[in-house]
Order: C-alpha cells, then sequence, then structure tokens
C-alpha cells in the first residue's frame, strides 16, 4: 500500500529530524526544554497506558517520578555510583515500590484507586520531605553529574530521545499485543473482560507496574537534566500537570503524550510572562477538552483524517482498535 | 494533664471544621459517585467572601457567614450544571479529571483577583473563657457550637423533610429513585449546592483562628478525602466520627510523638485503612 | 499502523514547529546600538511570582525595578563610553529550585541576561551548578540569608542579604539575658526554618541554655496553630523560637500571647516586624528579637529610599528589607560594569564589586553595605533590633570577618 509507505517514510525522515535537532538548534536553553518535554512525556506514557488502555486513574505518578528521580540523584551524588547502574536501579525501584503499591491498590476500583492512589502520592512525597539523611529534605540534593562518559548537553539529549524512542516503540507493541487488548477490554467493562477470560487482576497489575516503571525511567532522565533534586517533583500538582499533557495530547492515544508534554510544556515555558492566567486559562481548557474532546488533539487528527480518507477512498477502512476512538469508551457501569 | 485538655479542645475544634468540609464532600460523592477534588477551591472561595462582606461591606460576622454559604450554594449550581451535568454519562475518571480543572481554576483565579497576601479575618470574640481551669478561646467555642448546630441541621433535613429524603433515596437506590419520580438533576443540584455551602460555613469559622490566602484549601482538601475513605464514602456519620478522628490523631499524634508524625499519620492511616478495607471502614458494604 | 505512523508524525510536526518558534524568538537580548553610543542590557530575575510566596517574590523584584527605573531616569550607567540602560526580564518559579534552573538558564542564554538574580536558597543551588561555567557564565545575585550559599565557593555569586548565622550571638545572648535558659521551638518547617533551627539551637545551648521539643509546622500549610503552640507552652519556655511569613508568624505570637506567654521571642529573619505589626497587635511583639524594621532602618539612605519606595510603589504594604537590599544590589552591580567597563564579563564585573559598593551615592544606600567579602558577600555594618515597650532599639550584629 503506497500510503502505508508514505507514512513510514515520514515516520523515519521525523525520527532522523528528531536525531539532528541538537545540530539544528545550537540554542541550549530551546534544546533543555525539549529534553524536559520529553522527560515529562516519557512519564505520561506510563500514564496512558494506565489510565487511556486501562482506564484506571493513579494520582501518584509524580509520586514514582520522584522516586526515579531520588534514587539517580542519592546514588550517584552521596554514593558517587555509575549513573547507569543508577538508572537501572530507579526504574527496578520504581517499579518494586509500583508492584507492591498496586497489590493493595488494585484491590479498589474506579474512585477508591484514584483516592487511594493519591494518597500514596502524598505518603511519598512526605516520605520524600522528612527523610532527610537520606533525601536531604527540603534542601533537596545539589550536583546530580551528567551520565559519564556524557559532557555535553547534546549527549544527554541523545540519551533522552533514545529512551523516548525506546518508550514509544514498547508502548506501541504493547498496545498491538493481546496484552495491550486485554488493558482495553478492561477499561471498556472489567465484568466483560472477566466473562471474556481475560484475567483482569493481573492485567491492570501489569499495566500499573508499567506506569510506574516509565514513571521512574522519566525522572531518572530528569535528575542529571536539571542537577538539582527538590520534593516538590514527587508532589501531587506535578501530576495534574501530567495529566494536561495527556489529556491535550490525548487520552489512549500513542502520539498523545509526546505531542501533549511538547506542547503545553514548551507553551507554558514561552507563556511565562503570563504565569498568573496559566492556569486559569488551562484550568478551563482541562475541562473543556474532558467534556468534549476527550480524545484530545490526537483524537482531533485522527477524525480530521478519516473524514478525508473515507471521503478521497469513498470507505471507511479504518482498522477498528479499541483504543482509537476513545470518545466512544463506554462508561463503567459496575455497581460498587 | 492540662496540656491533654487543652489539646482535646483544640482537637474538638479542629475536627468540626474538617467534619463540615468532608460532609460535603461525602454528600456529593454519595448522590453523584464524583469524587471533587475542587472542593477545597471552593472551601477557599468561601472564606474570601466572608472576608469582603465583612470588611467591604460591614456586615455582622454571623450574617457575612450566611451571605457566603448562598453564594456558594449558587456557584456549587452553576459548577454542576457547566461541568459535572455533561460529564454525568462518561467514565468516572472523566469527572474527577474535570474537578482537577475545576480546582486549579478557581485557586488561580483567586490569585489573580485577589493577590496571594495573607489575609486576616478578624474575629467578633476575641476573649476567652475558663472552664474546668483550662481557658477555651471563644472563637474556638463558636466554631464547635455552630458546626454541631449545622450538622444536627444537616441530619433532620436529611431525614426528616422530603427533599432531604430525596437525597438520601438517590444515594441508597439510584434506579428505584427514578422510578418512584424523583428529578435526578433537581437533586444533583441541591447536593452540589448544600456541599458548597457547607464548605463556606467551614472555612468562615476557621478563618479567624488561621489566615486567607488562595492556597488555604489545599491541605484541607486532601484531608477531607483522607476522612470520606475513612468513614466510608457517601456516609454521613462516617464523615463526621472521621473528621473528628483524624482531627484528633493529628493533635495528638504531634503532641506525643512529633510533628511530622502528626503531618503524616492521616495519609498513612488512609493507605493502610484501604489496603486492607477497600471499601473504607464504616462503608455501608455496597 | 498507519494512523500510529501518522500521530507520531504529528508529533514530531508540532515538535519542529515549536524549535521554529523558539528560533524566531530568541536571540532578544543586548540590544547595542552601537554608532550612538547606546545600550540596554538585560536582566535576570527568577523568583516566586504565583503561589504561597508571592508576595515574597514580587517585593525583591520591586526592589531590582526601582533601582533600574532610577538608573534608566539618569540616563544609565557610562560603561566604557557607551550609556548603559537595563530593562528586567522577570520569570515566575513558583519557589521551585528546578523551575528556577531552567529560568535561570533561559534567562542567560535567551535575553543575555549577564546578571540573575534568585530570591530563595533552593533556586540559588540549583543556578549555582551551572552560572560559573561554559557555554554560558553569568552572575548570580543571591537573596538569601543561608550561609552555604558562600560554602559553594562559586565565584560568580554575590549573595545580598546579611547571612543569618551572624545573628545567633547577639540574638541569644540578649533573650538569654532577658528572660531565662529554656527555649521553645514552633518555627516554620520551610528548608530555611530547620537551617535556622539548627543554629539556633546550637548557640542556645553554647551559650549554656536548655532546648525543648521542637514543635515546628509548616506555617503555609497549617489549619490550625493553637496545638503546636499549646504543646510548646507546656514545657514552660522562657523564650520562643518562631518564624516563617510574617503574617502567620504575627498569628503564632498572638496564639501564644492569647495563652498566657509573657516571655520572649527570637524572630527568624524572614518574618519582618513591619509587616506583622499590621497583623497584630503591636504590643503582643515586645520582648521580641529580630531584622530591624526597614522604614526605621539607621542607613545613610533609608529615608531618600522610604520617601522614593512610597512614590512609586505605596499602597498598604510597607518597604521591607527584600526591597531595599535588591534595590541597592542592583545599584552596586550596575556600578560595578561601569568600574569594569564591561556589562558582559563576569569576572570583571565580580572584580569590581567590591569597590563599587563603597562607591554608590548615599541616597541608593538603605542598607550599610560598603563593600564585598572575598567569597562574594556583600558587606557592611548590621543592625538588628529588639522590640522594648512598642520600640525598636538597636541591636548590634557582628559582621564578616
Amino acid at each position: 500500500m503506497l500510503s502505508r509507505n508514505w507514512k513510514t517514510f515520514a515516520v523515519v525522515g521525523l525520527v532522523v529530524l528528531g536525531a539532528l535537532l541538537p545540530v539544528l538548534i545550537r540554542n541550549p536553553y530551546f534544546l533543555s526544554v525539549i529534553m524536559i518535554s520529553y522527560t515529562w512525556a516519557i512519564a505520561v506514557y506510563g500514564m496512558n497506558v494506565l489510565l487511556g488502555y486501562t482506564g484506571q486513574l493513579s494520582l501518584a505518578q509524580a509520586g514514582f517520578f520522584g522516586i526515579g528521580a531520588y534514587t539517580v540523584g542519592v546514588l550517584t551524588v552521596t554514593y558517587e555510583m555509575s549513573f547507569w547502574i543508577s538508572l537501572v536501579a530507579a526504574v527496578v525501584l520504581s517499579s518494586a515500590v509500583g508492584f507492591v503499591v498496586g497489590l493493595f491498590a488494585l484491590r479498589t476500583r474506579n474512585e477508591y484507586f484514584a483516592i487511594f492512589t493519591l494518597g500514596v502520592g502524598i505518603v511519598i512525597f512526605l516520605v520524600i520531605e522528612k527523610w532527610e539523611s537520606v533525601t536531604g529534605g527540603r534542601l533537596g540534593l545539589i550536583g546530580v553529574p551528567y551520565p559519564e562518559p556524557l559532557t555535553e548537553l547534546s549527549h544527554l539529549y541523545y540519551l533522552i530521545f533514545a529512551f523516548l524512542l525506546l518508550t514509544i516503540y514498547v508502548v506501541a507493541s504493547i498496545s498491538r499485543s493481546l496484552v495491550g487488548r486485554g488493558f482495553v477490554a478492561i477499561r471498556n467493562s472489567e465484568d466483560l473482560a472477566r466473562a471474556t477470560g481475560i484475567n483482569v487482576g493481573t492485567n491492570k497489575q501489569l499495566a500499573f507496574v508499567i506506569s510506574t516503571g516509565l514513571a521512574g525511567l522519566a525522572g531518572a532522565l530528569y535528575a542529571p537534566n536539571i542537577g538539582f533534586l527538590g520534593p516538590a517533583i514527587a508532589n501531587v500538582p506535578i501530576t495534574f500537570n501530567m495529566l494536561l499533557y495527556l489529556l491535550v495530547g490525548g487520552l489512549g492515544s500513542l502520539s498523545g503524550p509526546l505531542v501533549g508534554a511538547l506542547l503545553v510544556a514548551t507553551l507554558q515555558q514561552f507563556l511565562q510572562q503570563f504565569q498568573e492566567y496559566q492556569l486559569v486559562i488551562f484550568g478551563p481548557i482541562l475541562v473543556i477538552l474532558i467534556i468534549f474532546f476527550p480524545s484530545g488533539l490526537a483524537g482531533l487528527w485522527h477524525r480530521i483524517g478519516n473524514r478525508l480518507a473515507s471521503r478521497r477512498a469513498g470507505s471507511h477502512t479504518e482498522e477498528s482498535e479499541g483504543e482509537e476512538e476513545p470518545t466512544k469508551m463506554t462508561p463503567t457501569k459496575e455497581t460498587r | 494533664m492540662s496540656l491533654f485538655f487543652q489539646q482535646l479542645i483544640n482537637g474538638i475544634s479542629l475536627g468540626s471544621v474538617y467534619g463540615l468540609v468532608a460532609l460535603g464532600l461525602t454528600l456529593v460523592f454519595g448522590v453523584l459517585r464524583i469524587p471533587n477534588f475542587s472542593h477545597g477551591a471552593l472551601y477557599m472561595v468561601g472564606a474570601y467572601v466572608t472576608y469582603f462582606s465583612l470588611t467591604s461591606f460591614g456586615l455582622p460576622y454571623i450574617v457575612a457567614i450566611a451571605i457566603s454559604a448562598v453564594v456558594l450554594a449558587g456557584m456549587g449550581v452553576v459548577l454542576e450544571r457547566l461541568v459535572f451535568h455533561p460529564l454525568r454519562d462518561m467514565p468516572h475518571t472523566h469527572a474527577m479529571i474535570g474537578s482537577i480543572g475545576v480546582l486549579l481554576f478557581l485557586t488561580s483565579g483567586a490569585q489573580l483577583l485577589f493577590g496571594a497576601d495573607f489575609r486576616r479575618l478578624k474575629s467578633p470574640l476575641e476573649g476567652s473563657i475558663s472552664l474546668f481551669g483550662i481557658g477555651i478561646n471563644q472563637q474556638r467555642l463558636l466554631v464547635i457550637v455552630t458546626s454541631l448546630v449545622v450538622m444536627a441541621g444537616l441530619y433532620l433535613f436529611l431525614k426528616k423533610t422530603v427533599p432531604g429524603q430525596t437525597i438520601e433515596a438517590i444515594e441508597q437506590d439510584r434506579v428505584g429513585a427514578s422510578l418512584v419520580g424523583i428529578d435526578a438533576n433537581r437533586v444533583s443540584m441541591m447536593t452540589f449546592a448544600i456541599s458548597a455551602a457547607l464548605a463556606a460555613v467551614a472555612a468562615s469559622l476557621v478563618a479567624p483562628i488561621n489566615l486567607i490566602s488562595p492556597t488555604m484549601g489545599d491541605v484541607v482538601n486532601l484531608k477531607a478525602f483522607a476522612i470520606i475513605i475513612l468513614g466510608g464514602m457517601g456516609s454521613v456519620p462516617g464523615a463526621i466520627i472521621g473528621g473528628f478522628a483524624l482531627a484528633l490523631a493529628e493533635t495528638f499524634g504531634s503532641t506525643y510523638v512529633s510533628s511530622d508524625f502528626g503531618e503524616l499519620v492521616g495519609f498513612l492511616f488512609l493507605v493502610v485503612v484501604l489496603a486492607i478495607r477497600p471499601s473504607g471502614l464504616f462503608s455501608k458494604g455496597v | 499502523m498507519s494512523n500510529r505512523v501518522f500521530r507520531v508524525a504529528l508529533g514530531v510536526i508540532v515538535l519542529v514547529l515549536m524549535s521554529g518558534l523558539a528560533v524566531a524568538c530568541g536571540g532578544g537580548g543586548g540590544s547595542g546600538d552601537g554608532g550612538s553610543g547606546k545600550q540596554t542590557v538585560n536582566i535576570g530575575y527568577s523568583g516566586p511570582l504565583s503561589g504561597p510566596a508571592a508576595l515574597y517574590g514580587e517585593n525583591a523584584l520591586n526592589g531590582v525595578k526601582l533601582a533600574v527605573d532610577e538608573i534608566n531616569k539618569n540616563g544609565g550607567v557610562d560603561v566604557d563610553g557607551t550609556a548603559t540602560e537595563f530593562k528586567i526580564e522577570a520569570l515566575d518559579d513558583k519557589y521551585l529550585p528546578n523551575e528556577a534552573a531552567t529560568n535561570a538558564r533561559r534567562l542567560a542564554q535567551q535575553s543575555e541576561t549577564p546578571v540573575v538574580f534568585v530570591p530563595h536558597s533552593g533556586g540559588i543551588f540549583a543556578v549555582q551548578g551551572f552560572n560559573a561555567k561554559p557555554p554560558t557564565e553569568f552572575i548570580l545575585a543571591a537573596y538569601s540569608s543561608v550561609p552555604e550559599i558562600l560554602e559553594a565557593d562559586n565565584p560568580n555569586t554575590i549573595m545580598i542579604p546579611p547571612r543569618f548565622d551572624n545573628y545567633m550571638e547577639p540574638f541569644v545572648k540578649t533573650e538569654m539575658d532577658k528572660f531565662g535558659k529554656k527555649l521553645g521551638l514552633i518555627p516554620t518547617k520551610s528548608e530555611y526554618g530547620i537551617q535556622w533551627t539548627k543554629q539556633v539551637t546550637a548557640e542556645w545551648e553554647k551559650q549554656g541554655g536548655e532546648v525543648l521539643k521542637n514543635n515546628g509546622v509548616d506555617y503555609t500549610s497549617t489549619t490550625d496553630y493553637a496545638s503546636p503552640v499549646t504543646q510548646a507552652l507546656n514545657e514552660d519556655p522562657d523564650v520562643l523560637f518562631v518564624g516563617g511569613p510574617s503574617q502567620p508568624t504575627a498569628l503564632v505570637i498572638e496564639e501564644a500571647r492569647k495563652r498566657g506567654f509573657e516571655g520572649g521571642f527570637i524572630v527568624m529573619d524572614q518574618a519582618k516586624f513591619e509587616e506583622m505589626e499590621t497583623f497584630t497587635d503591636k504590643k503582643n511583639l515586645n520582648g521580641s528579637v529580630g531584622v530591624f524594621p526597614t522604614i526605621d532602618y539607621p542607613g545613610p539612605g533609608t529615608d531618600q529610599f522610604v520617601k522614593y519606595y512610597e512614590e512609586k510603589i505605596g499602597g498598604e504594604r510597607p518597604p521591607t528589607s527584600e526591597v531595599a537590599l535588591n534595590y541597592q544590589a542592583m545599584h552596586i552591580i550596575a556600578q560595578a560594569m561601569a568600574d569594569a567597563g564591561s556589562v558582559d564579563d563576569p569576572k570583571a564585573i565580580m572584580e569590581a564589586v567590591d569597590g563599587a559598593a563603597g562607591e554608590i551615592k548615599d541616597e541608593y544606600r538603605p542598607y550599610g553595605i560598603d563593600g564585598m567579602t572575598d567569597d562574594g558577600h556583600l558587606n557592611g555594618p548590621v543592625i538588628a533590633t529588639q522590640v522594648e515597650d512598642g520600640k525598636y532599639t538597636e541591636l548590634k550584629v557582628p559582621q564578616d570577618q
């Protein structure tokens, strides 16, 4: 199929462009904004696996981001360990904590799950803030070094870019696999999913661990990029920010997290003069999006694309994957 | 021993405020199954309305509280219509996200309008009275008494009046309630109105012993969530008992253990309780 | 598959568009106008302009603004034959260190600001990680009294306010002599409050006093101050150590007085008496030690400064030391640029600061700063205060060695 070839070509081209960005953009500040957006995007991909595909709202995402960031921070600053070992440790630790929390959290459903994870998020934040001897408390950790042997900003860019591509690849593979379809089935109806033989508990647990692991990875990459860690990065407002990125980009879509993080995080930077007005505007945007466009920009793009495609081809030839039309999510009808 | 009684009074007055805030949250949850994350922001707006009624219009304290309750009730209805009504048939996560949007809007809007300054509401009752050798601040006494009166009034309203019973009916059986002709829309608006008004009363009562600022609702909001989970979401007595329990745990936790512990205790308790009993302590076993 | 490809494509397109935008927006700063002998230099600021600390951030920013307005009104400073005016680029960092770091990078690289003011210790520590390294070196004008700022050994940092450890000895001595040996603690639990608490505790014990249990709470997130105050008073202290933002501090003091506490207060330098006065009865403050109210500060140019502040900013809020010290620091930096003959060589400017601090006109000196120490601290005689019968009397504070 011609169009498929064309699209593959486009993706390859854009990935190459992404790889060339440090050469094209000589301005280090702007590069660092993009790097931070990528980092958020990775954490938001995690959120998307859980919320967009599986339909569970976790409000502890920033907490796990914080666990990842502080693992790298503590290991590299206090124990002077290699960044690479710390990175692995960060992902393992955030996934492991995620696993344990999931065991309990996933016994709750819907709004209980959201509030339970809110509680978990606050506890993680408070522990980071109070555990002065390890985390530096409110003062934070200063001077997280660049990963050896990287020395320049552009090196770090490639590191983060590579992990972003890896994340997208992994999430894409999952969503295409049987497991991913299981997630979507759970989102649409837990009872129905159970009736068709899907192990709801295991699948939810898996989605939760993936989401916390990605949050931890994002945090681990954030640490050397900023070089300084304070407890605020693990606090609930950061989770709300991620939620905003995800909704603007598109709930349950593959490009949503990246688009949302790049667009909103960059806008937030450029609209800093209007800082006071930002949330006054972003708050209502969140409400409008969730009411009218829950599939975000990606959904909008998708709808336009569909319309054009069906007009041209005269027929509707979309693959009908559950994730494609989140607007049609059937409400969870379970009686608690 | 005097320390114990002093802290008991402090805990009870704090608990009655927590209870009022949690009541509003639990009512909305009971009727609409929405955890309204913007509840703390409504609380904050309520404090500002009282403040300006007092300072700009020179109204008496009690009148200012009443006005604040009425204004916030109106705001509650508007929110229900604009945000939560359109989201009623969507997945639960959507309504939660909508309420987060409202929270961000109200907090930043308040800062834009009123500035980030702390403001102080002067209490009309400055003195203190002595009971069994313990000095009790009159404002604190007012907080406790008013809260108890409001709680009792709400209880009577829910149990003894027709509109109140429609709320209870919907809480218990949505389908059955609509079968007997209860208008779910009206009940939903009414619930939001009552919920916001309760938050306004709580904020107006606590304002004289604390400060007013755009972020004053954040912490209370989180605590109210801990309370309604402990008390069983949707349970009115649960919210009241939970409010006092949390406040006393915090007060005595920081008195006899450490202030860090006092800060953490509520959320630790919340996580532990949910881990053991996923539907809360006093849930009705739905 | 095809849709995914499309969406990823969309993502990258957005990315490219944004980068285009950034490049277009970039390169604003330092616009010289070579021929006519005039130039405008951007001055950066990153501090809390929203959230609970916004008031503090605005005060610090106002100080810099007042100085810049004054300099520009007088036709700028003469840097190597070029009349140099200033323009402020202010960004909000919500009091978050990581945001401050991002902002400072942006200011230095986008707006080419040779100097960035940061008014909180977390942000200062974060910025110190890169402000003295290539590719972009810039001067960090650090407004925070935490002594660790100097220990970082960062050659491009100017620490503006008096370091708080210098207050300890006179504060502790005054209060202990006057009220007794038992110190109760109810400070705020910010990073800053924790640092202060450690130092006060150490000094109090050094002078032979007894320190009681720490009942500190986070002033900005506490719903009820009664409980920590009750606890602290239960141990029957002679002196209480309190402090955080002015307004909650006033409430804590009031609560203690209401419960019959008659001892003294050591007030952290973050809280200002002139602001507390508007929140609580002034007689509650009797017996306290703390920083001197700016309005009555016995500095060479305090009166002119207060008049100027009231003219330009006015309102209900009195000028505090945040305003005054940042104002003076900005004047010193401008003078240092003139002396160094450069607006963008951090090393040359840093070397000129010590001299410049003594050269600026008296009317630009609300405080007595007259030089800079080798480790980058603006130095001069510091006067604190003790409150007696509603009056602020002077209390001498030792200078840097």
